[in-house]
């Protein structure tokens, strides 16, 4: 199909859009207000919830920490304590730079860019939480045995743990692949456009 | 007039660009109904702030393609081939099969593009200049120009590749 013809059927198809779209005065209110509960109801919602359990989480470890009293347990509830509170701060913190770009002030090209860059320091965030897991699937279990039944596990009870680091890994291993799908996905559509910017440079 | 007020003039007045912008970027009816309430609400935060430094078009262009591209949560899907179940470029009463079908290729060609290509080709098609495409994508007219050359090439090549 040739330019010229795609622009005739444009301008017949402009024409019946101009004549058959009815929208109301108070249709484009409810739109403008709908999107804008939307958005700070349900994006909020989801992004907050997970953050509020880690930091329940970390706050229980931190009023608890005096009984962690080996190098190992201090370590490991330090290391939990710090994942628990920074991961979801640079992930809300990353998100709320998204959400927050402006859409009148840059252009199309730029637009590209900055989205791409958010939206590739997002999925770097996520995935070095996925890979920081590992590790706190090693601390996690042993801090809170110690905080609510007193066990150190690392020398009482070595076999649940190494049942249990068995199991988490296999989940964690299937989990960060679908992760990097998942990234791999999102971004190839984004790096090609970006691909053609940089070769008009 | 009340900032209300002529926010929904202007929201009416230029409802068509609002709905063909929406119709490029988006696969499916429910996707397409999502993308115009956010483009809507996107011109209403910033509507305040416009201070007329540019075409009140070129403006509504710019935050209707920059939010196209920021809905974008589902970028792999956009080189996806139009579903002729889920899309009804025009709604009932004024259906013509011959021209729906036309329709339908023109986007099906469209699809075939990235996403600036894409918004480039609307541009055009809506009789914008190279100058106003360059201030509304941020390519140089030059690069426009090669841009639209490259387009032009890219839908040669589909056309040839259907044997049509």
């Amino acid at each position: 199909m040739k330019l010229e013809e795609m622009q005739e059927i444009w301008s017949e198809m402009s024409h019946q859009i101009e004549e058959q779209k009815i929208i109301t005065n108070d249709l484009i209110m409810k739109m403008t207000k709908n999107q804008y509960h939307r958005k700070f109801d349900r994006l909020t919602f989801y992004e907050s919830i997970g953050s509020v359990i880690c930091f329940i989480m970390a706050f229980f470890i931190l009023i608890n920490f005096k009984d962690l009293n080996t190098w190992y347990l201090f370590s490991s509830g330090l290391f939990t304590v710090v994942f628990l509170i920074v991961l979801p701060i640079l992930t809300l913190g990353s998100i709320g730079r998204l959400k927050r770009l402006d859409v009148s002030r840059s252009n199309l090209k730029e637009m590209i860019i900055k989205y791409k860059k958010y939206k590739g320091q997002l999925l770097l965030i996520q995935r070095l939480g996925i890979y920081l897991s590992f590790l706190l699937m090693f601390t996690v279990l042993p801090v809170f045995s110690k905080i609510m039944k007193g066990k150190d596990l690392f020398i009482e009870n070595h076999s649940l743990l190494l049942i249990y680091m068995l199991v988490m890994s296999v989940f964690l291993l299937f989990f960060s692949r679908w992760g990097y799908k998942c990234y791999q996905n999102i971004t190839k559509s984004a790096e090609d456009v970006l691909k053609e910017l940089d070769m008009e440079r | 007039m009340s900032t209300e007020d002529s926010f929904i003039e202007l929201i009416k007045e230029n409802k068509g660009l609002i709905y063909k912008v929406t119709t490029l970027y988006t696969n499916t009816a429910v996707d397409r109904q999502d993308l115009y309430q956010e483009i809507v609400f996107q011109l209403w935060k910033s509507f305040e702030t416009f201070r007329a430094k540019s075409k009140i078009s070129t403006w509504m262009y710019r935050v209707a393609l920059n939010t196209a591209i920021k809905h974008l949560k589902t970028l792999e899907k956009k080189k996806s081939v139009l579903q002729a179940q889920d899309r009804n470029v025009l709604i009932e009463e004024s259906y013509d099969y011959e021209y729906e079908t036309r329709l339908r290729s023109m986007y099906q060609h469209i699809y075939a593009l990235n996403i600036l290509e894409r918004g480039i080709v609307l541009l055009l098609l809506e009789g914008k200049t190279y100058n106003e495409i360059s201030q509304i994508t941020g390519l140089t007219p030059t690069n426009v120009s090669s841009k639209l050359s490259r387009i032009k090439q890219k839908l040669k090549t589909n056309m040839q590749k259907q044997g049509l």
